[in-house]
């Protein structure tokens, strides 16, 4: 019995070390750093992708992994290939039961936007998890190159990544010397809020020629008042709204008549969803930005 | 008196089981039998074992721990709009967690941060409430409540003066709710636990709740006891704040529906309350996870939307 035990653990071993060994030769483990530092290694390519943010969404189709996407979370309407997947809830609260049945591989979560208590769940699970939040345009490049190497989609990705990098150094090549435009940056209506030049948003600005009247703000999104605006009085004021249609986001200013901004009407609104979300969309945002800013220069 | 402390535990075991049995994602009878004689598939033993149950069981620990709190503020207050939170425990907690989370704490440490800060917050109240002057109920709720005013200033300056890329993770914090629940262990040993360690005093808390003077004519000391009844109150709320935040509403509504049931017999009130404020809190997290799933709802939603006509029904049938 026990010689028979010993055989069948030797040839066991024998089997595992004959299977493994050309595995783990020819086809490494995918391992990739996130935004928090941890790494990850996959042992094979992912193939059911869950992500639990719109911009992880994106940013995996970004990365040539669109097909292995099997579930996403609300709001995830870019690429129009999301909006026909499965939704496992909001990225605040996840249906964990969904997204476990659903047996996903690996789920792409949010630094700051996923409950840590239900991303620890999935840890606990033995989910493999790998939370992103580019906080740079570099950082775009970099994200979609690592969800590429955990796909094993490294082809498109890396493509990916470098038609963007390619698309931000013509951008900043073409602004470079403009005139500065001092800009505020309108976030919410009520309360008043901007962004400081930390911001994915500030550095587009930035890069536009735009200087950011708030920008040395130590909150990435501070909280203002109408009066500092005044004060500050921009030559621009920019605000995204749903596919930049103008709204009456911008109204409150206009009975400020004496803002350079509201004199010269350069009041202007961008599409939402490319500027605040770090995708490859937000060359099209710089783009459309760069513009707005470009008119406001006639205009002064 | 047993009979309906045993129709509300039938009452709690029903709702458990059907918080095993219902969720986003369908099982078949045959595979929850399945796997409760611990066979079945992988996916259905994670979904039962490792998601459902600890989260029902965090559930009625939270509700029950909360209904006893509340109830027992009640009769310490005499005041029917006291809950568990209105001696600013749940601030206490929140800056205690808060506070841990600022420092890049792990869960562990937020959790014992809370019930540290909940505790402060009624050894707080406690000496303020004690001043120089002599104790009364109303000086203890006046108290309590400015100091609650004062915990909810320092969340809302913390929440004002926080890197916005930890702020997320606090905001999830204050919601309270059950899905973020960790652990159910603590609320349900503690809830255990403290019923049966209050059920020799409930006859006191007969008495005093017609009125101290009374009581102490009687021969009880009314001073030990409220302090029992208070710390142990604090000790219920903390834990349950640790468990799953701040969830409202249940500590204030179970304790009255069953006095409105039942009778004020705190020999009742207090295992009834344990007993229907997990079934509440249980059923609600069942609906708020399944009704529109996968959208989650928020539990306090839930348990507001039994609560309020349940409640209004009773009421009004009393009259």
């Amino acid at each position: 019995m026990v010689s028979c035990w010993l055989n069948f653990r030797f040839a066991l071993g024998f089997l595992i070390a004959i299977l493994v060994h050309p595995i783990s030769a020819s086809e490494m483990q995918r391992c990739a750093e996130d935004d928090t530092g941890k790494k990850l290694c996959l042992s094979a390519a992912a193939q059911r992708i869950i992500t639990l943010s719109p911009g992880a969404t994106e940013l995996v189709f970004a990365a040539g992994a669109g097909d292995k996407v099997i579930a996403v979370v609300n709001y995830s309407d870019y690429p129009p290939a999301a909006l026909t997947l499965p939704s496992v809830g909001s990225h605040t609260r996840v249906d964990m039961e969904a997204l476990m049945a659903l047996q996903p591989d690996l789920v792409v979560t949010w630094v700051t936007g996923n409950p840590p208590a239900q991303v620890e769940l999935l840890q606990e699970l033995g989910i493999s998890t790998f939370a992103i939040e580019p906080r740079t345009f570099e950082g775009v490049s970099s994200v979609i190159e690592r969800l590429s190497t955990l796909a094993g989609t490294e082809a498109e990705g890396f493509a990916e990544a470098e038609r963007f990098r390619s698309g931000i150094a013509t951008l900043t090549a073409q602004y470079r010397d403009v005139d500065p435009v001092p800009v505020f940056y309108q976030v919410w209506e009520k309360p008043l809020m901007t962004v400081n030049n930390e911001h994915l948003i500030g550095k587009v600005l930035k890069l536009c020629g735009g200087v950011n009247v708030f920008g040395d703000m130590q909150r990435l999104i501070p909280r203002i008042s109408a009066e500092v605006v005044l004060q500050a009085d921009p030559d621009a004021i920019l605000t995204g709204s749903v596919d930049g249609i103008s709204d009456d986001q911008l109204d409150e200013w206009k009975k400020y008549a004496g803002l350079t901004a509201v004199e010269k009407n350069n009041l202007f609104f961008v599409p939402a969803s490319p500027i605040s979300r770090p995708s490859p969309r937000l060359l099209d945002a710089i783009q459309t930005v760069c513009e707005k800013l470009g008119k406001a220069r006639e205009r002064l | 008196m047993t009979r309906s402390l045993l129709g509300l535990g039938v009452l709690a075991l029903a709702s458990m089981a059907l918080a095993l049995a219902l969720g986003s994602v369908n099982v078949a009878p045959a595979d929850l039998w399945q796997v409760i004689q611990g066979e079945g598939s992988t996916l259905h033993r994670t979904l039962l074992l490792d998601l459902r149950l600890p989260r029902t069981l965090a559930a009625f620990g939270t509700g029950g721990l909360l209904a006893v709190a509340g109830a027992l503020m009640q009769v310490l207050l005499r005041n029917p709009l006291a809950d568990p939170y209105v001696l600013g425990l749940s601030g206490g907690a929140a800056v205690g967690a808060l506070l841990a989370m600022l420092a890049g704490m792990g869960t562990l440490i937020i959790s014992g941060s809370a019930f540290a800060g909940a505790m402060l917050a009624t050894v707080l109240v406690f000496g303020l409430a004690h001043g120089t002057g002599s104790w009364t109920p109303s000086r203890l709720l006046l108290t309590g409540v400015v100091v609650a005013a004062g915990w909810g200033a320092v969340i809302t300056l913390m929440l004002a003066i926080t890197p916005s890329y930890k702020l997320p993770g606090m905001l999830y914090w204050l919601m309270g709710d059950v899905s973020y629940a960790r652990s159910p262990w603590p609320a349900v040993v503690v809830l255990a636990v403290s019923v049966v360690l209050i059920m020799p005093l409930a006859r006191n808390l007969n008495v005093l709740a017609r009125g101290p003077m009374q009581a102490a004519a009687l021969g009880v000391a009314v001073r030990p006891l409220e302090w029992t009844i208070y710390v142990v109150a604090s000790l219920l709320t903390a834990t349950a704040v640790t468990t799953a935040g701040s969830i409202g509403f249940v500590g204030l509504i179970v304790p009255h529906m069953l006095r409105l049931i039942l009778g004020n017999d705190q020999r009742i009130i207090l295992p009834a309350s344990a007993l229907a404020g997990g079934t509440l809190l249980v059923l609600a997290d069942t609906l708020a996870r399944t009704v529109i799933a996968p959208e989650q709802l928020p539990v306090g939603v839930i348990t507001a939307l039994l609560g309020v006509p349940t409640f209004l029904y009773l009421l009004h049938r009393s009259r």
